[in-house]
């Protein structure tokens, strides 16, 4: 069994990174304007180097220009139009809610920062969403769902299709509302998820702020190479998962990442020890349950140097 | 039926530039502490020129309203800031050891206020589960645990302030309408902070689903509820009608989100509604939130055709 230290997605700005933001963009609603491209690098790098000092082996550009979570992705697409502030799921956080108002299209790269990262560190994955990027934006545009699901599904897809002739090894596709799935949308799901991991690199489903009874055992059915569960908010329904259902890699989602109380090292590998003996697994990610941005920064770090440090004494 | 404030109010610029000074260490305290003073008279005069009837002082001294508080409470620690959305960040405290009263969080502020003005004052305080829902609990079992734990700090904080002369006090909780499956340990938590303190509670509330909270949110042992209502277009007012609601109510008007002034007709339009469901003498009529958000001028504008729209329902109906 192969053990990798990793990090969900993102992670809290370096100070002076925040502070010109704050000036170029100012406070208000109207972002995303255009950053100096060497100012994102510094940062960018500051944080992968942060990463890599704590000892983590695939790594993530940190999202730093990701204003609105996971809805980012909505906001670097056609077709979307980024409205009033809204909660982000059960956390004292808020995204502008992205509202549909034509049809959905890929028109430029949507990962233009984590370009960058990968031109510096190429032990590093690209997050992506889709599932969860439909259901929480207003639909204003299509008819049926189904069209707004695979014309959002299309446009991730041609992002991964670039990704992977960058020669990127891994994608994670972070999807927390597939936990909440309604199971009748289920094989309209897996149509669509089946051509989003039909690709030559290594696909990652992350799921986080619950537990991912719901979407077993059809998960399984969905093409992904490894499934990522939380283990900190969904700990015994996850481990009932791993002990019911065998799947061959698996993220581990094990240390808090929404509160700063540092876990005891003794602790988290008596529990990872019980959650890998109750499967067989090939291939092992350990990480954070969710992004580190919801802890101030020398709290995310010292998280890091926790999954770094339970590498080492499970192995 | 009178006037409030919901309790925040702009600093004047001056203001955060002698802040900032400050803490380069280019002036003392004591120069600091004279600054925050001039500006709560200016806010005091602000307020009373608009005709305001019970007043606050606009939270000069106040950054923020969780650290404000934590900072001065045994128990809590401050790490670091974290994002809100955008580019808003918040220093997000961490419970790290027993909640205990350390020192007034409040009664100066209530000591100074009362020596400048003659008006009627209330002392808006953040409420016990919003400080823990928005902080890191390291310490305590449950949240519910550290809810309670807090609420007895906040309790032994609202008798001294009684014993000091005030006799308002508003628990500021606009974190229990995004935690409606918890509201049981919000009320409780209230219940424990007015436990024997001979006062007049309010408890505000904004940005929230408030249907979530209805009807249970009427049983608050609380004397006054205050909810935002200009922002939301006065469609909360349904709910009031609904559920019978027969306590006194805090009625946010005037939209603090927007720099739009609003003209004296349509608040008036508003007061009618909200007397279709309290009696004049239930009625407080505020802004919806807190106005520090706001350049000074147009707060003060607002307050004024608050006011002067008050006045006029006042005359209408013979009050």
């Amino acid at each position: 069994m192969k053990v990798i230290a990793t990090v969900v997605g993102n992670y809290p700005r370096p100070r002076w990174f925040r502070e010109y933001l704050r000036k170029v963009e100012g406070l208000q609603k109207d972002l995303d304007v255009e950053i100096e491209k060497d100012v994102l690098r510094r940062a960018i790098s500051e944080v992968l180097d942060e990463q890599r000092r704590a000892g983590i082996e695939i790594m993530t550009d940190g999202q730093l220009t990701w204003h609105d979570f996971l809805l980012t992705i909505a906001s670097r697409l056609e077709g979307f139009e980024m409205d009033g502030l809204v909660r982000y799921f059960e956390n004292n956080l808020y995204y502008r809610i992205p509202i549909v108002k034509d049809k959905v299209r890929r028109v430029g790269k949507i990962l233009h920062d984590f370009e960058i990262a990968f031109d510096i560190e190429r032990n590093l994955k690209a997050v992506l969403s889709c599932y969860t990027v439909t259901k929480l934006s207003k639909n204003e545009f299509y008819k049926r769902y189904d069209d707004f699901l695979w014309d959002l599904c299309k446009s991730i897809k041609e992002e991964m299709k670039e990704l992977e002739s960058m020669g990127v090894r891994y994608v994670q596709i972070d999807e927390p509302s597939l936990l909440y799935v309604d199971k009748s949308e289920i094989e309209l799901l897996k149509d669509a998820f089946r051509e989003l991991t039909d690709i030559g690199s290594e696909t990652i489903l992350m799921t986080y702020f619950d537990s991912a009874e719901k979407i077993f055992p059809e998960i399984l059915d969905f093409g992904f190479d490894v499934i990522g569960l939380d283990f900190v908010e969904g700990y015994e329904e996850n481990l009932n998962i791993v002990k019911e259902f065998s799947f061959e890699n698996i993220n581990v989602g094990i240390v808090d990442g929404r509160n700063t109380k540092m876990e005891d090292l003794g602790d988290l590998k008596e529990k990872f020890e019980r959650i890998v003996s109750s499967g067989n697994f090939k291939k092992v990610f350990i990480s954070p349950n969710t992004g580190l941005e919801f802890l101030p920064r020398v709290k995310a770090y010292e998280k890091m140097q926790l999954v770094s440090k339970l590498k080492e004494v499970i192995e | 039926m009178k006037t409030t404030v919901v309790g925040s109010y702009p600093k004047p610029k001056w203001l955060l530039r002698i802040v900032e000074m400050y803490k380069e260490g280019k002036i003392d305290g004591k120069v600091l502490d004279e600054a925050y003073k001039d500006a709560v008279k200016s806010v005091v005069k602000d307020h009373e020129l608009a005709g305001v009837d019970i007043i606050w002082d606009g939270e000069m001294r106040r950054e923020e309203m969780t650290s404000y508080f934590t900072e001065r409470i045994d128990g809590f620690k401050i790490y670091g800031e974290v994002r809100v959305w955008g580019n808003a960040y918040y220093p997000k405290p961490s419970i790290v050891g027993e909640l205990r009263y350390r020192e007034e969080l409040a009664i100066n502020d209530f000591l100074y206020l009362r020596s400048v003005t003659d008006k009627e004052i209330k002392v808006p305080v953040t409420g016990a589960y919003t400080i823990v829902d928005w902080s890191f609990n390291e310490y305590y079992k449950s949240k519910e645990e550290a809810v309670y734990a807090l609420a007895e700090v906040l309790n032994k904080e609202f008798r001294e302030l009684v014993k000091v002369g005030a006799n308002y006090i508003q628990i500021d909780e606009p974190a229990i309408p995004t935690h409606p499956d918890e509201i049981e340990v919000a009320k409780n938590a209230v219940e424990t902070m007015v436990k024997g303190v001979n006062a007049y509670f309010g408890i505000h509330m904004c940005y929230g689903n408030y249907e979530a909270i209805f009807p249970d949110i009427l049983d608050f042992n609380v004397d006054q509820i205050d909810f935002e209502f200009a922002n939301r277009r006065f469609e909360d007012l349904r709910l009031l009608k609904e559920y019978g609601y027969d306590k006194d109510l805090g009625f946010g008007c005037i939209d603090v989100h927007s720099r739009r002034i609003e003209t004296v007709d349509e608040v008036k339009k508003a007061i009618y509604m909200a007397l279709d469901v309290v009696e004049p003498k239930r009625l407080y009529v505020d802004p919806d939130c807190g106005m520090k958000l706001l350049p000074r001028d147009v707060a003060f504008e607002k307050l004024k055709v608050m006011v002067r729209a008050v006045n006029e329902v006042r005359e209408e109906i013979g009050e």
